[in-house]
């Protein structure tokens, strides 16, 4: 039983961590319908540039998440405005080869730049945990998810609440009429890029910060997991990839307990297949988006 | 007049076979047959381009005609019908370790391998196929994505039959061996011939009732479901289809490669390099696919070897550059600029930006 509850506090914490890696893809797949091959590079980006901070600045991963987020989010809009605007509305597989070119160019780069070695930031507490009951909880990994839960219900707000929020969320529904009221387009895409590659960053420190991270095999699985964490929350919702990120967080690490091998890997897919066939718009995702599920 | 009789005039004269040969050889023109001939050339001329390069060259080319099967197989059902499988992956793994363990665990021979492969991919494509052909877009490519890395972790724990992930080795000397191997001159025509095979099957089935079906799919599901097709049948047997070509493709490979491991052949960058082909190529034709994939691995064969380190890194502007200024394909933007006299490269990029 204590194995089992430890198993679930650590795939609490775990999902958290996920489903802050997932929000900005989710945000993006949902307002321009592009599934951004290049997420997970963004965020390994992000790392890299925090633990840089780290070792020659000697600045701690918390203190250098607004640095990190700032310079992410002027390379995401570059990104989107100077690129993916260009073939936005050409068939949806394009964007997703240019983003995919796009990682190629990004990972291949900080590799020529910073080698292929595994890095982390060490820092004298993410290693260390508190006992409740009978479970251990990591600090750093407990910090990153109250972290991304404070980031989920943040970008919630501004979504709900704000101009630019209410801008983002008519442009996705309906470019051509967002535009006849005068928004510029053009300009809401690149903010939604920039704001999901500053939280692919502040998720690559925190990444960076709880374990390891390289430029070769990080970030393809960062990718696939925002990936199907965004298909189980479900898009159009901003809480979709933080349920979907427990949820696979949990799902993960209680499989990882009760089964052996790399078995539990095929366990998420058959979690995933199923969502697809059953509930196609995720576990709380907008019946909106469905149109593009078009069962 | 009765329903019989209208329909007796609907219905088309009667003709014997040979008066439908004698038909279609008289309507071959010089428009209407050059592909064919253009196809023939070619592979005449790859047969003749064996003689001149050395054995060494001959497997770096064997990589060619490989890609030109995956991609024409990915062209048939994420092409023409417009389902972009991420998982094509899984058949090339199912035909290559269907292929190994029966000639490695029951010493049969590859050419009775070889078929079992096959049909194993149309099964295996009829089983996910029915589900997930009922998702769209982005949906069904990760369905198809979650698929084949299912399959590759099946694979991977069935360690008393495939070996698991010490991986598996087909046995290529000694007494018992099913089958002698080709060796690189043999892998080269056997590649040549699967990759001409599967071009010309692709064309033949483009050019079918069945081919505008697919496109029919492709264009409007709704459409083409109200004029009487069966929607559900033509996807299914266009994934069928791509999946038996891919899985063939998995069976020569796997005994090309003699040793491999559960990884190697459930590669998600066989995937992407199909996808990447077929969209830079031009999706939705015989001549993109082919012109995608002998293109881009002779380019990415060119950077290894030329650039080294910076390889990826210009691979991946290339990219970037042509899906910036060719977003409908070369083949496709070729094709309509000659038509319509405007070969302007920037006018091609404004009109699908923002």
């Amino acid at each position: 039983m204590a194995q089992f509850l430890q198993a679930a506090a650590y795939g609490v914490v775990q999902g958290g961590l996920l489903a802050l890696v997932a929000v900005g893809f989710s945000l993006v797949w949902g307002v321009m319908n592009v599934v951004n091959f290049s997420h997970g590079a963004l965020a390994v980006t992000g790392a890299y540039l925090a633990w840089f901070l780290n070792v020659h600045v000697g600045l701690d991963p918390f203190l250098a998440i607004p640095i990190v987020a700032v310079a992410m989010f002027a390379f995401g809009y570059v990104i989107q405005r100077g690129l993916i605007n260009l073939v936005i509305n050409a068939p949806i597989f394009l964007t997703l080869l240019l983003t995919f070119g796009l990682s190629l160019v990004i990972l291949n780069g900080l590799q020529l730049v910073f080698k292929s070695d595994d890095r982390t930031i060490d820092t004298s507490y993410a290693s260390q945990s508190f006992a409740l009951g009978a479970v251990n909880v990591p600090y750093g990994r407990l910090a990153a998810c109250v972290l991304a839960i404070v980031i989920t219900v943040g970008l919630a707000l501004v979504m709900n609440r704000t101009r630019l929020g209410h801008a983002i969320g008519a442009t996705g529904m309906d470019r051509g009429a967002a535009r006849l009221m005068g928004i510029r387009a053009r300009h809401i895409y690149a903010v939604t890029f920039g704001i999901a590659a500053a939280l692919a960053g502040i998720a690559g420190t925190m990444i960076a910060t709880v374990g390891s991270f390289n430029p070769t095999t990080t970030p393809g699985q960062l990718t696939l997991d925002a990936f199907v964490i965004s298909v189980l929350g479900g898009l159009g919702n901003m809480y979709g990839a933080l349920v979907g990120g427990l949820v696979f967080g949990i799902a993960e690490s209680i499989g990882g307990l009760l089964l052996t091998g790399t078995w539990v890997n095929a366990i998420a897919m058959a979690v995933l297949i199923a969502t697809l066939i059953i509930r196609p718009t995720g576990l709380i995702g907008k019946a909106q988006y469905s149109g593009r599920v078009e069962v | 007049m009765s329903a019989g009789s209208l329909a007796a005039i609907l219905q088309p004269r009667r003709r014997t076979r040979r008066e439908v040969l004698r038909d279609w050889i008289r309507s071959r023109r010089p428009a209407n047959s050059w592909p064919a001939l253009v196809g023939l050339a070619g592979f005449a001329a790859m047969l003749g381009l064996q003689q001149l390069i050395e054995p060494g060259t001959q497997r770096l080319v064997t990589a060619v005609f490989l890609f030109v099967a995956l991609a024409q197989a990915w062209n048939l059902i994420g092409g023409y019908t417009g389902y972009a499988s991420f998982g094509q992956v899984a058949f090339f793994g199912l035909g290559a370790y269907t292929v190994a363990v029966l000639m490695n665990n029951y010493h049969i021979s590859f050419w009775l391998a070889m078929p079992v492969a096959i049909v194993a991919g149309v099964l295996f494509a009829v089983l996910i196929g029915v589900p997930l052909l009922r998702l769209r877009g982005h949906y069904f490519a990760i369905a198809t994505l979650g698929a084949a890395e299912g399959l590759r972790e099946i694979v991977n724990n069935a360690t008393p039959i495939t070996g698991g992930g010490l991986g598996i080795t087909i046995p290529t000397f000694g007494d018992q061996v099913p089958t002698p191997y080709f060796g690189k001159p043999g892998f080269y025509l056997a590649f040549l011939i699967l990759a001409a095979a599967s071009v010309a099957a692709c064309a033949l089935v483009a050019r079918s009732r069945f081919g505008y079906a697919m496109v029919a799919v492709h264009e409007d599901e709704e459409a083409a479901g109200a004029v009487g097709i069966n929607t559900t049948l033509v996807k299914v047997v266009a994934f069928a289809l791509s999946g038996a070509i891919v899985a063939c493709a998995g069976a020569f490979y796997a005994f090309q490669q003699i040793e491999f491991y559960p990884t190697d052949v459930f590669d998600a960058s066989f995937t992407v390099l199909m996808v990447i082909m077929v969209m830079i190529g031009g999706s939705g034709s015989i001549a993109g696919p082919l012109v995608g994939a002998v293109g881009l691995e002779l380019l990415s064969q060119f950077l290894r070897v030329n650039l080294g380190t910076y390889n990826q890194l210009i691979f991946g502007a290339i990219i970037v550059l042509v899906v910036v200024f060719f977003p409908q394909g070369v083949v496709n933007y070729f094709r309509e600029a000659v038509r319509t006299r405007r070969f302007s490269i920037l006018d091609n990029v404004r009109r699908y930006r923002l």
